[in-house]
C-alpha cells in the first residue's frame, strides 16, 4: 500500500513544498517553474503516466495561483505569462513520457537479459550434467523453475499424441489437461491462457518435423520468446535421450550377435569333430581295419549323442518349456551315473572319487547336473597329459552351509586366457547354462601346481525332519 | 623314392589326432602328433616333416599361430583342416600361407590325394613338362597336349593354365590370378577371370559342366585337381 502511495506524496507533496518554500523565499517565476519541473519528473519516474500527468496539472495550478500576476488568482494579466505556464504544462507533461518510456524501456532489457541468463544456465544444466539416460525428468524440473512455473510438467507421447507418458510433474493435474496437450501435440502451437498468478502455457516439443511431447508451465511470467526458447532446448534434450537409448540398444544388439556367433561357431566346432571321427573310422573299416574303428565310431557315437543331448537341454531351458525337477541327489550317485556314461575315459586314465563325509544330498535336477559333470570331466579328459589322473570332489561349500561344491580338478593347460566358447568348447558353456538354471554357479579356476578346477556350487537339499523320518 | 615322408598332424581333439594318424600311418607315412600349435611348432623344429595338416581352433595356441611360426622360413605344405561354414577362416589361413584346406568331416581319400599333391608339387617345383592323366603341358614350348591332339590356346588362357596347373593341388586366389595373369591391369576384374577361365575350361574339359581339372573354391579362387600320372 505504502508503496503505491508514494509517487501521490512524491507528485503532491513535492508541489505543495515548491509552492511553500518558493513563496516564502519569494522565487522569481523561472526558478519556481525548474523547481516544479524536478517533481514532476520524479513523480513521473516512480509513478508512470497518470502520476506524472496529474504532478503536471497540479504544478501549472499552483505556479499560476502563487507565481504569476496578479498573485492568488487563476487569472494571468501578462499575456507573456500565458505562453511561459503554457510552455511549462507542454514541458513537463513531454518530459514525464520520455521518462517512463525510457523506464519502461529499462525494464524489458532487465527483463530479457534475466531470461537470456536462465535460458544461458537451463542449457549448461541440460547438456553438461546429464549425460545418462533418465535424467530428462530432473532436465524439466530445472527447466520449470528457470522459467519461474510454479506447476507443470513434461510429457511425451508415445507415437500418438493420445499416447500420452508423464516424465515429470509437478502440482495437481487435472483431467483436462490432457486433451489440452494433445491438441497442442496435434496443431504444434503454443496455447497460453491467463492464471492467477500469471499464465499457463503449452508448449509443443518439436524434433525434426514432429511434435514429440508436450512442456506445460503453469504459472509463469516468462515471455513467449524465453518460454518457446526453453521448450526448443528441452526438445533437444528429449532428442539426446533417446540417441543415448538407441545407441545403448544398438550395443546390447551387437553384443548379442556376436555372442550368437561366436555359439554358433562352437556348435559347429564341437558337432563337427565327431562326425569327422566317425568318417576317418568308417574309411578305416573299409580299408578292412576292424577293431579299433568300431570302438571308435561307437565312442563318438556317444559324444555326439550327448553334444545333441546338451543342446537340445540348453535350448529348452532358454526357451523356457522345460524348468528342472528337482529332487534331493546325493552326489555320490552323480559321480556313478558318470563313471556309467564316460567309460572310456575311466578305463584310459586314473579318476579318483571323493564325496567327503558331511557332504550333502544336492537339491537339483539329476538328469541336467549329469549333463554337467559329464562336459566337465570329457573337457578334463580332452586338455589332460595321457595317463594324468583326474578328480572328483563333493563336499559342503566352505562358507555357506546351504550349498554343495563339487568339483573336477585336472592336470591339463589350465585355465585359457581367452574366454571365445570356441576356444574353451561349448561343454563349459553348457555347464554354466545349465548350473544357472539349477540356481547354482559356475566357474574355472586355475589349480595350484597346474591344471584347472571346474566348480559347481548347487543348493544343497534340506535335511529330512523327524517327523518325516 | 624310398624315403617315407613324415607328416606333422596337429589337433587338439585326441580321437581325431589318433585316428588320423592311424589312417596316415596305413598309407605309408611316418605321422608326429601334436595337440596345438605350440606343441605343433617344437614338433616342427625337431622333427623337420613333410607335411604339416594341421587344425585352425585349439585352445592356448591355434593353428593360426602354427602357420605364422612356421612360414615364411619354410616352404613346407600345410594344409589346414577347417569347418565347414568358417570362410572368414579359411581365407585367413591361407594368407597367412597355408597351401591347401580340407573341410571338416572329410573323406580320407580326399586328404590322402591332397597329400600326395602337395608332395608331389614340392618334389617337381623344377619339372618342364606337367604330365597329368591325358593332359600334357610343356612348359618351355607353351604346349598344351590332350590326348593326341594340341590344343589351342590364347596367351591368355594358356598363363592361366600354366598358373593353376604349376600349383596342381593348391588353390589360387582370383587376386593372385589377376596379378600373375594380368599383371594387375586396371579394370581387370574377377569376372574378367571368370569369363577367361570358361573359355579355358570349354577347350580342356572333357565336359565342362562337370570339371575335372579347374575348380571353383568359393570365396577363394581356382584349384586345378589333376593328380600328374606318375
Amino acid at each position: 500500500m505504502a508503496r503505491r502511495l508514494a509517487p501521490w506524496i512524491i507528485a503532491l507533496g513535492g508541489t505543495a513544498a515548491v509552492t511553500f518554500l518558493g513563496h516564502e523565499a519569494h522565487l522569481g517565476p523561472s526558478t519556481a517553474g525548474f523547481a516544479f519541473l524536478i517533481v514532476v519528473l520524479f513523480a513521473a519516474l516512480r509513478g508512470g503516466l497518470l502520476v506524472g500527468a496529474v504532478a503536471s496539472i497540479a504544478a501549472t495550478l499552483c505556479y499560476n495561483y502563487f507565481f504569476f500576476p496578479p498573485f492568488y488568482t487563476f487569472s494571468i494579466a501578462e499575456p507573456l505569462n500565458w505562453v511561459a505556464l503554457g510552455a511549462f504544462l507542454v514541458t513537463s507533461v513531454i518530459v514525464s513520457r520520455l521518462v517512463i518510456a525510457a523506464r519502461i524501456e529499462a525494464d524489458r532489457a532487465e527483463r530479457r537479459r534475466h531470461e537470456l541468463e536462465s535460458l544461458h544456465r537451463l542449457s549448461i544444466d541440460l547438456f553438461t550434467a546429464t549425460n545418462r539416460v533418465g535424467a530428462l525428468g530432473e532436465a524439466a524440473g530445472r527447466a520449470l523453475k528457470h522459467l519461474g512455473a510454479a506447476e507443470g510438467g513434461l510429457v511425451l507421447f508415445d507415437g500418438t499424441p493420445f499416447r500420452q507418458k508423464v516424465v515429470f510433474w509437478v502440482g495437481e493435474k487435472p483431467d483436462e489437461i490432457e486433451d489440452l496437450i494433445a491438441g497442442v501435440g496435434r496443431h504444434r502451437e503454443p496455447l497460453e491462457f491467463p492464471s492467477p498468478h500469471g499464465r499457463d502455457v503449452y508448449l509443443p516439443l518439436l524434433i525434426g518435423g514432429h511434435t514429440a511431447g508436450t512442456l506445460v508451465a503453469r504459472g509463469t511470467d516468462a515471455s513467449m520468446q524465453a518460454l518457446v526458447s526453453a521448450s526448443r532446448l528441452v526438445g533437444i534434450a528429449v532428442e539426446r535421450e533417446k540417441f543415448i537409448e538407441d545407441n545403448a540398444h544398438i550395443e546390447a544388439l551387437r553384443e548379442s550377435e556376436t555372442l550368437k556367433t561366436s555359439l554358433l561357431r562352437a556348435i559347429s566346432h564341437d558337432l563337427t569333430t565327431p562326425l569327422t571321427a566317425i568318417r576317418i573310422h568308417t574309411e578305416a573299416l573299409r580299408r578292412g581295419d576292424i577293431g579299433e574303428p568300431l570302438a571308435g565310431i561307437i565312442g563318438e557315437t556317444d559324444r555326439l549323442r550327448r553334444r545333441i543331448d546338451n543342446l537340445l537341454s540348453m535350448a529348452r531351458l532358454e526357451a523356457g518349456k522345460a524348468t528342472p525337477h528337482r529332487e534331493p541327489t546325493p552326489p555320490a550317485d552323480l559321480f556313478h551315473a558318470v563313471r556309467e556314461n564316460l567309460p572310456l575315459v575311466f578305463q584310459s586314465r586314473p579318476v579318483r572319487i571323493r564325496v567327503e563325509d558331511d557332504c550333502p544330498d544336492a537339491n537339483v535336477d539329476p538328469s541336467l547336473i549329469l549333463e554337467v559333470l559329464v562336459n566337465l570331466i570329457e573337457n578334463a579328459h580332452r586338455v589332460s597329459p595321457n595317463g594324468a589322473p583326474i578328480e572328483l570332489l563333493a563336499r559342503v561349500h566352505p562358507t555357506e552351509a546351504a550349498m554343495v561344491r563339487i568339483e573336477v580338478l585336472d592336470r591339463g593347460p589350465g585355465v585359457p586366457e581367452q574366454s571365445d566358447a570356441t576356444q574353451r568348447g561349448l561343454g563349459l558353456e553348457i555347464a554354466r547354462s545349465l548350473a544357472t538354471a539349477n540356481d547354482g554357479f559356475f566357474e574355472i579356476t586355475p589349480r595350484e601346481g597346474g591344471g584347472a578346477i571346474a566348480r559347481l556350487d548347487v543348493p544343497a537339499a534340506p535335511l529330512p525332519s523327524m517327523e518325516s523320518a | 623314392m624310398t624315403i617315407v615322408p613324415v607328416i606333422l598332424v596337429v589337433d587338439d581333439d585326441p580321437a581325431i589326432r589318433e585316428s588320423m594318424a592311424r589312417e596316415l600311418r596305413a598309407s605309408g607315412y611316418t605321422v608326429i602328433p601334436a595337440s596345438d600349435g605350440q606343441e605343433g611348432a617344437r614338433a616342427f623344429a625337431s622333427h623337420a616333416p613333410d607335411l604339416v595338416l594341421t587344425d585352425l581352433s585349439m585352445p592356448r595356441s591355434d593353428g593360426f599361430e602354427l602357420i605364422s611360426a612356421i612360414r615364411p622360413a619354410a616352404q613346407t605344405p600345410i594344409i589346414v583342416l577347417s569347418v565347414r561354414g568358417n570362410d572368414a577362416d579359411k581365407i585367413r589361413a591361407l594368407d597367412l600361407g597355408a597351401d591347401d584346406f580340407v573341410t571338416k568331416p572329410f573323406s580320407v581319400a580326399e586328404l590322402l590325394a591332397r597329400i600326395r599333391a602337395q608332395l608331389r608339387r614340392m618334389s617337381g617345383a623344377a619339372m618342364k613338362t606337367l604330365v597329368f592323366d591325358d593332359l600334357t603341358i610343356d612348359l618351355e614350348r607353351r604346349r598344351v597336349v590332350q590326348g593326341s591332339r594340341d590344343i589351342h590356346l590364347t596367351p591368355t588362357e594358356y598363363s592361366l593354365l600354366e598358373l593353376l596347373a604349376t600349383n596342381a593341388g593348391k588353390p589360387v586366389f582370383t587376386d593372385h590370378i589377376i596379378a600373375r595373369v594380368w599383371r594387375d591391369a586396371p579394370g581387370t576384374t574377377a569376372d574378367t577371370v571368370r569369363v577367361h577361365m570358361s573359355a579355358l575350361r570349354k577347350k580342356i574339359e572333357p565336359d565342362p559342366s562337370s570339371p575335372r581339372y579347374i575348380v571353383t573354391e568359393p570365396w577363394v579362387g581356382y584349384r586345378f585337381i589333376a593328380e600328374p600320372a606318375s
